[in-house]
């Protein structure tokens, strides 16, 4: 992951089509021409997991049905805590039979038609649920091959947040994806002051609709707030040197061909 | 071993709105899904395959876009699938559906088990699965929480009631009707759906499964709906309590007492 | 089975059927009897409550019926629905009832529909109001469609018996009279070889499996906001002050903060009961469906605007880790 950051590899997001979409034709067609993009632009493609607990097709599926390329460090697959036992081992073994690296293990959102992996599937005791930290363990043993990443939240209170990261760190993570930041946050400075060796990556809000974010900040945004996602991408750059970005809703056709070059162009980063 | 696995397709709720002058759910426009019980008997159908070997086979009646729930649940699993579409079968209650369903079992031939969800979303009447045991005198057990055992002449489950459960042993042939939580249904895979989207679902008429034609549809059903009505408004509107958790307590407590709805207090 | 008018006066007289545990007649019972009395009444017929696989006593006679048909015998095992629901239709076959009622449990949503099927009678589930037309005598049936969307009113006029089920809680009971009599019949279950397709193998009652939301009074309910099992504790302990029982959101069970068979909702159970108290929950459409038709609905949340509270009929604003224990304490 360090050297994503070092080379100003994005990390850009593409959710696969949704198990309900009424094109899945034109949305497979879609997934496939961003993932090429990504890839021609040496970046790295995150593929989302049933995303806000809507049902949608697992990234690597996608990838193999569409014969996409999957080069070890351009992919990134999510993986959250709703799937039975034999569908997320069906995952972390096709992720390894196609070369697969790269890892963001998170707790996720269900939804009704999403099981749940259950503490006695991936062998934790002691425990009523199964998190991303037990979900880190089980992957650490048995795929120890995988590079694992986990997601910190900034809006959630602090302690507990850092008492979570401390437990998901021990179960193997190597590197971290924030929430979406749109503005300098205290909570994220104190994570880099507190892990300067675990590369960080921070997330940053592509679309105008900030109000999306409501649920995530714990406050809500109004429907009408105005917000530049390509100004705050660049304030993300310089008030975080130091860290990757992770482009999440990003327009293809216009945002692109910027973000293109942005980072890139960039003067020499120095760590604040 | 044969299965009948009965779906249903109901209006979805997820992107319903709430009306605020009456309080009630807006259904309008939403979209169509699968009954969500019905998705816990195609699992358990395709588990039982799975386990013993044979065939499972979605059935379904409703208009031709019903075959929607036909291809989800052959996307999980079932092995093909049948439709009954007619302009007869219309204004079916639950007396003319669950006969209908029961000819196209009887047409499938050689069927062990029939199983359905516990109830559909859109009715909440619980009387198709009963009702098609009923017309093929077939055995019954409906609230089914658990398989515990099949041998080639019977099924032994485990059904919920209100006080606890019965474990019983049915003989083949069955109808079961399962709760959510008999298993965790497997969410489709993109080859599924795909290869569900292809496949050929056969729509029968009443001819084709030799329906009894006063047995079908509206004028066959011996409940007619005469008056729909919006259920009385939650009246009076909402009222607000606040203040300290004691104040909050002690107002709604009075509140309570008043309309009789609990006692005691101090 | 099917009829015309000319032969409606050949069925006369309300049934209900009796809903016993363990031998022991339900208070869902007594709420149909109740029911049915009224019916009987603007009829100018008799009351009849149904005893298959159990015992009348004298109770039916106190809360109203005046006859009670009892079938019984050893092979009453469990609940087999083939064998009761052959006696059922037997008892049908042979004194003709105009109205059998039955309850909205596990054992009448079983028992009924294989019933009306065989008998070709037109049955309505989860009836809210009952009542006689007084131009044709049909029963009008009103049950809420669509998660309680809409009241539809249903008729079966061209087929005797009239079916209808009634969740426990919706109808209410007479005051007892200890002094009423009634007559009691024996019957004898049919001899067909229906007895050979079930056998019930256990019975087991109580347990976690066993949560009896149907028959509660009041839901003390609890969704994500409870942060945990300890939360439900804290419900819990309202609840039995209230003499109820504890509700919760798909999301708090999906936590496994508590056990599926407290799930109100699309997916869990529907409740219809007089209170619901709503701690915490947010109100998603799923689990309003499931108790948008309780008679007086209270949320308790810190949140002012969410469709909970804008749902209930009171709506406390607050933390409920406080407000609940200060309820609990008020109550004493």
């Amino acid at each position: 992951m360090r050297e994503h950051i070092q080379n100003r590899r994005y990390h850009v997001e593409i959710v696969p089509p949704k198990q309900d979409s009424e094109k899945l034709d034109a949305d497979l067609v879609q997934f496939a021409e961003k993932y090429r993009r990504v890839m021609a632009s040496g970046y790295c493609a995150c593929i989302t997991d049933n995303a806000m607990g809507l049902l949608a097709f697992q990234g690597l599926e996608t990838i193999e049905y569409l014969g996409l390329p999957v080069p070890p460090d351009q992919v990134m697959i999510h993986l959250n805590t709703f799937h039975t036992k034999p569908d997320l081992d069906f995952i972390l073994s096709e992720g390894r039979r196609m070369g697969l690296r790269y890892l963001l293990a998170i707790s996720g959102d269900g939804s009704d038609r999403l099981p749940k992996l259950q503490p006695a599937d991936v062998g934790a005791e002691g425990v009523s649920s199964v998190t991303s930290v037990e979900l880190l363990q089980y992957i650490r043993s048995a795929y120890p091959e995988y590079i694992l990443g986990v997601a910190f939240n900034p809006y959630e209170p602090p302690d507990h947040e850092f008492a979570k990261m401390e437990r998901k760190l021990a179960a193997g993570a190597t590197f971290i994806v924030t929430q979406p930041i749109i503005a300098r946050h205290p909570v994220v400075d104190e994570l880099l002051r507190r892990y300067p060796a675990i590369p960080t990556v921070v997330e940053a809000w592509m679309t105008k609709k900030l109000y999306l974010l409501s649920d995530v900040v714990g406050y809500q945004i109004p429907e009408d707030t105005a917000y530049s996602p390509l100004d705050t991408l660049r304030k993300l750059h310089a008030w975080y040197p130091q860290c990757g970005v992770y482009l999440s809703l990003l327009g293809f056709k216009i945002q692109y061909p910027i973000i293109e070059k942005l980072w890139k162009n960039l003067p020499e980063a120095t760590a604040s | 071993m044969k299965i009948v696995v009965c779906v249903k397709q109901v209006p979805g709720t997820s992107d319903a709105k709430i009306d605020p002058e009456t309080k009630r759910i807006i259904r309008e426009g939403v979209k169509s899904i699968l009954n969500p019980f019905d998705l816990y008997a195609v699992e358990e159908a395709v588990l039982l395959r799975e386990r013993f070997g044979g065939e499972v086979i979605a059935l379904s009646m409703g208009p031709e876009r019903a075959s929607a729930v036909i291809r989800e649940a052959l996307s999980i699993g079932a092995d093909r699938g049948v439709l009954l579409s007619d302009r007869a079968f219309g204004g079916s209650d639950t007396w003319a559906t669950s006969y209908a369903l029961a000819r196209a079992v009887d047409t499938i031939g050689g069927v062990d088990l029939v199983i359905c969800g516990k109830q559909a979303v859109d009715g909440d009447t619980a009387q198709v699965g009963p009702g098609i045991a009923a017309h093929l005198g077939f055995c019954q057990a409906t609230y089914v929480a658990d398989i515990r055992a099949v041998t080639p002449e019977t099924i032994t489950v485990q059904r919920m009631n209100e006080d606890g459960y019965d474990v019983c042993e049915l003989a083949f042939p069955a109808v079961i009707t399962v709760v959510k939580g008999i298993n965790q249904p497997r969410v489709p895979s993109l080859r599924g759906v795909l290869a569900a989207r292809a496949a050929d679902v056969p729509v029968w008429k009443p001819a084709d499964i030799a329906a009894d034609l006063s047995k079908i549809g509206l004028d066959a059903s011996p409940t007619r709906v005469v008056r729909t009505a919006p259920p009385e408004p939650r009246g009076g509107g909402t009222i607000h309590v606040a203040g300290s958790p004691v104040e909050c307590a002690s107002r709604l407590l009075e509140i309570l007492q008043a309309r009789e709805l609990i006692q005691g207090g101090r | 089975m099917r009829i015309t008018d000319a032969d409606k006066p050949l069925f006369t007289n309300v049934w209900i059927i009796a809903e016993t545990v363990g031998g022991a007649i339900q208070p869902v019972t007594y709420e149909l009897i109740g029911a049915a009395r009224g019916l009987a009444d603007a009829r100018g017929s008799r009351v009849a409550a149904i005893v298959v696989g159990g015992e009348a006593d004298a109770s039916l006679f106190a809360y109203g019926a005046d006859i009670a048909i009892v079938v019984n015998g050893p092979e009453f095992v469990g609940f087999n629905d083939e064998l009761e629901c052959a006696s059922l239709n037997h008892l049908i076959g042979k004194y003709k009832p105009e109205i059998v009622l039955c309850a909205a449990t596990a054992r009448g949503r079983a028992l009924i529909p294989r019933a009306a099927v065989r008998t070709v009678s037109g049955l309505t589930a989860d009836c809210t109001g009952l009542a006689i037309d007084p131009e044709t005598g049909d029963l009008l049936q009103t049950r809420p469609a669509f998660g309680g969307n809409i009241m539809a009113t249903i008729r079966a006029s061209n087929h005797r018996p009239q079916m209808a089920t009634v969740r426990p809680n919706v109808m209410k009971a007479l005051p007892p009279d200890p002094t009423r009599k009634g007559e009691t019949i024996r019957e004898q279950p049919p001899d067909a070889g229906v007895t050979n397709a079930k056998r019930v193998i256990e019975t087991v009652r109580g347990g976690e499996s066993g949560v009896n939301l149907a028959d509660a009074k009041v839901i003390v309910s609890g969704g994500r906001a409870m942060r945990g099992p300890e939360g439900f504790a804290m419900l819990k302990r309202l609840a039995d002050k209230l003499g109820g029982a504890v509700g919760a959101s798909r999301a708090a069970v999906d936590a496994g903060w508590i056990a599926y068979p407290h799930q109100v909702g699309q997916t869990g159970q529907t409740v219809q009961t007089a209170l619901y108290i709503a701690c915490g929950i947010s109100g998603q459409i799923q689990h309003l469906v499931g108790m948008q038709s309780c008679g007086c609905i209270v949320a308790i949340d810190r949140n002012p605007d969410t469709p909970m509270m804008k749902l209930a009929d009171i709506a406390v604003t607050g933390d409920l880790f406080e407000v609940v224990p200060a309820l609990a304490e008020a109550l004493g």
